[in-house]
């Protein structure tokens, strides 16, 4: 049955990850959910997140957290990353700006989003 | 920062998309943008009750969403709003939500210019929301505000003053 996908490749929204338009992550601590605004470095194929040190809620090593990467406005501009993954802690990455809690963010899961690209396949959504 | 601060309002107005964090029954994070308007003050996010976004908002109503004012890039704000969530599927609501849905997004000039330079996707859209409507209903997610706090968009601020290598020069 053919059904019509917005999904695409992750290779097709690199560009996202080189402009990072608008990028945050999502936790749980104790008081709920927690969306946090981020600085996202894509080097080596390793999503380097940085959060300013000054935040005083942070995830911990290890949780589960949830990487947006998303761009547009207008039905047919909306485009995005979605990883969830695990956090580590890590040095401040290199030409990375001081002042912030680094972290390699491990990815399980990833999909990208292009409603540009609407098109239609066998059987996936 | 209260709620009903006009700047709050102001802002959350001129605001485009809304990315709401969300907990699964088990306590999983996520994260969806979505389109929204706001009725009465309250933030109401459009959804289907399928999806993770609202079944997440019926597991654990607590929420947090990231608004900022895309349309304006000299304003590097994020507004955080967090607050509570309750998933609606009345007709009445959706009708609602819908009419301020489509003055917001459809019936601007920006847009219609946006659907006209995609128009060999138009049909392709009409029925994207037609398999939604198999899985399940239309909602809105309705968050009522509890707590505004607003954030540097620290993405720009590193990428403008930091002058990081572009990837193909990494």
């Amino acid at each position: 049955m053919k059904q019509i996908t917005r999904n695409i490749a992750l290779d097709s929204a690199h560009d996202l990850l080189e402009r990072v338009p608008r990028a945050c992550i999502a936790f749980a601590d104790d008081h709920g959910p927690q969306a946090q605004p981020i600085t996202l470095i894509w080097r080596d194929d390793r999503y380097l997140v940085g959060i300013p040190q000054r935040v005083e809620r942070q995830p911990d090593s290890g949780k589960e957290v949830v990487l947006l990467v998303d761009e547009g406005i207008y039905f047919f501009d909306l485009r995005a990353i979605y990883i969830r993954g695990q956090v580590q802690p890590i040095e401040t990455p290199t030409d990375a700006p001081s002042g912030y809690t680094w972290f390699e963010l491990l990815p399980l899961k990833i999909v990208a989003w292009d409603y540009g690209t609407l098109h239609e396949v066998e059987g996936e959504r | 920062m209260n709620v009903d601060d006009p700047e709050v309002l102001n802002f959350v107005r001129r605001s485009m998309v809304g990315r709401i964090a969300t907990l699964s029954r088990s306590g999983r994070p996520s994260i969806t943008p979505l389109y929204f308007v706001t009725v009465k003050g309250h933030i109401w996010l459009g959804t289907a009750n399928w999806t993770l976004a609202a079944r997440e908002a019926i597991a654990d109503p607590r929420v947090s969403v990231l608004l900022q004012i895309e349309q304006n890039p000299n304003d590097h704000r994020i507004l955080r709003i967090v607050g509570s969530a309750t998933v609606r599927t009345d007709a009445k609501t959706i009708r609602s939500s819908n009419l301020w849905m489509a003055l917001k997004y459809i019936l601007t000039p920006g847009s219609l210019r946006n659907r006209l330079s995609n128009r060999r996707l138009l049909p392709a859209e009409r029925l994207y929301p037609r398999q939604s409507e198999e899985k399940g209903l239309a909602c809105i997610i309705d968050v009522t505000p509890e707590q505004a706090e607003f954030l540097e968009d620290i993405q720009l601020g590193q990428t403008r003053s930091s002058g990081l290598p572009k990837e193909g020069e990494r």
